[in-house]
């Protein structure tokens, strides 16, 4: 099991390689428009003293391969970079945007596990009801609309709309303010964020669920005396979770490495939000240093749900042969 | 006093879109204590149905008991309530599955899965069962039983695996024990050993066996009545030693000639039953053995033939079995093929 995960831990190496010979072809000059000193000091003019003495204070006056070499050292001691706006570094800015996006991921997780669920198991263990018909329409929906959109959807309904009428009305962007408590703030922006991975959830639950419920050994423990919930409860949902499971790792891990769309509808000061600003201001370090974090959380989280597949199905055991 | 289990004219029919399928259509027999009924058909001739209605362990919808009844020890186990019909279940009468593989459940440890039905009926704690769960598997001949509960279905050879399904079915102790095809999915050495354990077990526990397959060969050792299934229907019952040594109906004959023969010298090419069995929705007006028959006659098409008692025991469901010389014909066959093998 150990040489298993350091075995996975050396493979991170070569695709942070490549991550970052990616992103250093995408900053070069031409490749994206924009002159980072340019952003640095905005629309001022500047001599041309000045100038050369910013290219070299960031180094952009190095051959591509030194500074290269610079940030992957630097990377491995953990320094990001300065921000070229902010003048922090970007380490320290990602660390603060960090605890929201993580709030806001944990939010909707726990929307998409509870309704994901119940909602799958409704849909298998009443399989062509009403209920199941319901779930099936509403997940068929729900992944086809744009996240962007279904947000702003919300926005104008329960903030806008419902503010109009008189209703109790929900806050339409940021993470506190003084007429709501922060937890009222986080509902529209989870739910907006779960909504589609909800829907995966609940079809993956669904079909998983309809699957394991034709096993042999379904009938086997039907068979012992169980009765029907108990066979679904006991010998089925242990069998049904393993691919759920695996689906709510991988898209915890997308939601922590920050969600653009969401959080920028959302106006939520989080990674995505920081990327999205980044990006419109050409602060490369910000971009760069966020993407490499968001690779980092992806590969960690997918060794951590292969881990855990050893826990959940006894079938899979690493780094030793299964006769 | 009643007997174990009598099964009276039961007809389990499916509902489907294409129509209603008779997979059970007017089965009776009925089982003592400490007696091994053998069930022989080909696959779909109902034999599975009619254990499977036995232990009610078929949906409804799209199955429904049309009529007929099953009783255990005198008690109607279709009237039941639900709840009581699960008290029975894995308890007074027992399953055990064809492939052993897909039958246990590979995500808990065998111990567990063998401990489960004893908790349940038996009301034990966890360590008890478990220490029962134990003490069974090393009844069916599992070698360091205490390490290999702890183990997972996987783990376990094809074998192993059915005399852990095995252990599990006998851990109430139940007073009828239903294998569905034990020894198909295994290899042939372990068919044997797993025969035997059966065998040995009934001695020990008294428990009647519901012995179902489509090899007479494996019930030849070990039933004291057999019953032939043909498209849903019973088409031959007897007594073991009658349905070999004077079967009454020439689908019987057609399964003894498609074995193959150890006490005849000539091993020639085994005689298989020509065609396939027919459509359940679409049975034939008459006998629905006929179009494959061999001695079909003319009067076969016209009314389905009723299993009657024939000789003292025995039923069949052909026209012609109480007509010495039709019968004749078969035992002629089998005289000629051991002369023929004589020779040689």
């Amino acid at each position: 099991m150990i040489k298993y995960i350091a075995r996975r831990i050396l493979q991170m190496i070569p695709v942070f390689i490549g991550v970052t010979i990616i992103l250093f072809v995408l900053r070069s000059p031409g490749v994206v428009g924009g002159d980072p000193i340019r952003m640095i000091t905005g629309e001022r003019a500047i001599s041309e003293t000045l100038y050369n003495q910013l290219v070299e204070r960031y180094g952009l006056d190095e051959p591509f391969y030194v500074q290269y070499a610079t940030y992957l050292n630097d990377l491995v001691h953990g320094d990001l970079g300065q921000s070229y706006n902010k003048s922090r570094p970007v380490a320290e800015i990602l660390w603060d945007k960090f605890p929201n996006t993580l709030r806001l991921a944990l939010a909707a997780i726990l929307i998409e596990m509870v309704f994901g669920i119940i909602a799958g198991i409704i849909s298998a263990v009443k399989r062509y009801s009403f209920w199941d018909v319901l779930v099936t329409f509403s997940t068929s929906v729900l992944v086809s609309l744009p996240v962007f959109w279904l947000g702003m959807l919300l926005q104008i309904l329960f903030g806008l709309k419902f503010k109009e009428w008189g209703l109790p009305y929900l806050p339409i962007s940021g993470m506190s303010s003084e007429r709501f408590p922060d937890i009222v703030h986080l509902i529209m922006p989870a739910i907006t964020l779960a909504s589609v991975s909800t829907a995966y959830a609940a079809r993956i639950m669904r079909s998983q669920l309809l699957e394991v419920m034709g096993q042999d050994y379904m009938r086997t423990a039907a068979a012992k005396g169980l009765s029907h919930g108990m066979v679904i409860w006991n010998h089925g949902m242990k069998n049904a979770m393993i691919p759920v499971v695996t689906y709510f790792g991988l898209d915890f891990a997308a939601m922590m490495g920050g969600t653009v769309l969401t959080e920028t509808v959302f106006n939520w000061p989080g990674i995505g939000y920081e990327i999205f600003l980044a990006i419109g201001q050409r602060d490369w370090p910000i971009v760069m240093g966020a993407t490499i974090i968001i690779v980092f959380i992806v590969m960690a989280m997918n060794l951590i749900v292969d881990i855990s597949y050893a826990f959940l199905d006894p079938r899979i055991r690493y780094g030793r042969q299964v006769a | 006093m009643a007997p174990l289990l009598e099964v009276d004219d039961l007809h389990m029919h499916f509902f489907t879109r294409d129509g209603v399928v008779k997979a059970c259509d007017g089965v009776s027999f009925t089982l003592e204590a400490g007696r091994t009924l053998g069930v022989v058909g080909e696959s779909g001739s109902g034999k599975s149905v009619t254990a499977m209605t036995v232990m009610r362990l078929i949906p409804e919808p799209p199955g429904k008991v049309v009529s007929g009844d099953i009783r255990f020890k005198g008690e109607s186990i279709l009237s039941m309530s639900e709840k009581d019909q699960r008290k029975l279940r894995g308890n007074r009468i027992a399953m055990i599955f064809q492939d052993p593989m897909t039958s246990l459940n590979p995500v808990f440890r065998i111990g567990q899965q063998i401990a489960e039905p004893l908790r349940l009926h038996k009301d034990m704690s966890r360590t008890e069962a478990w220490a029962a769960a134990v003490e069974l598997l090393d009844r069916v001949g599992i070698p360091q039983a205490e390490e290999r509960a702890r183990n997972y279905p996987h783990e376990f050879s094809g074998g192993m695996r059915q005399r852990a399904m095995i252990a599990m079915a006998l851990a109430c102790g139940p007073d009828i024990l239903i294998a569905d095809e034990p020894t198909t999915a295994l290899d042939v050495t372990i068919q044997a050993q797993i025969l035997e354990l059966m065998q040995e077990i009934q001695q020990r526990t008294e428990s009647a066996i519901i012995m179902i397959t489509h090899d007479l060969g494996v019930v030849a050792d070990m039933a004291d009545h057999i019953m032939v299934m043909y498209a849903g229907k019973a088409v031959e019952y007897g007594p073991a030693d009658e349905v070999f040594y004077n079967p009454l109906h020439p689908y019987t004959w057609g399964l003894l000639e498609s074995l193959p023969r150890h006490d005849v010298d000539d091993k020639g090419a085994l005689c298989p039953i020509k065609g396939q069995p027919p459509s359940l929705i679409n049975l034939p007006p008459g006998c629905a053995f006929s179009p494959r028959c061999a001695y079909a006659k003319p009067e076969c098409d016209k009314k389905v033939p009723p299993l009657v008692e024939i000789d003292n025991g025995h039923l069949s469901a052909c026209l012609f079995a109480g007509d010495i010389d039709f019968i004749c014909q078969y035992e002629n066959r089998v005289k000629r093929g051991e002369d023929s093998g004589g020779d040689v």
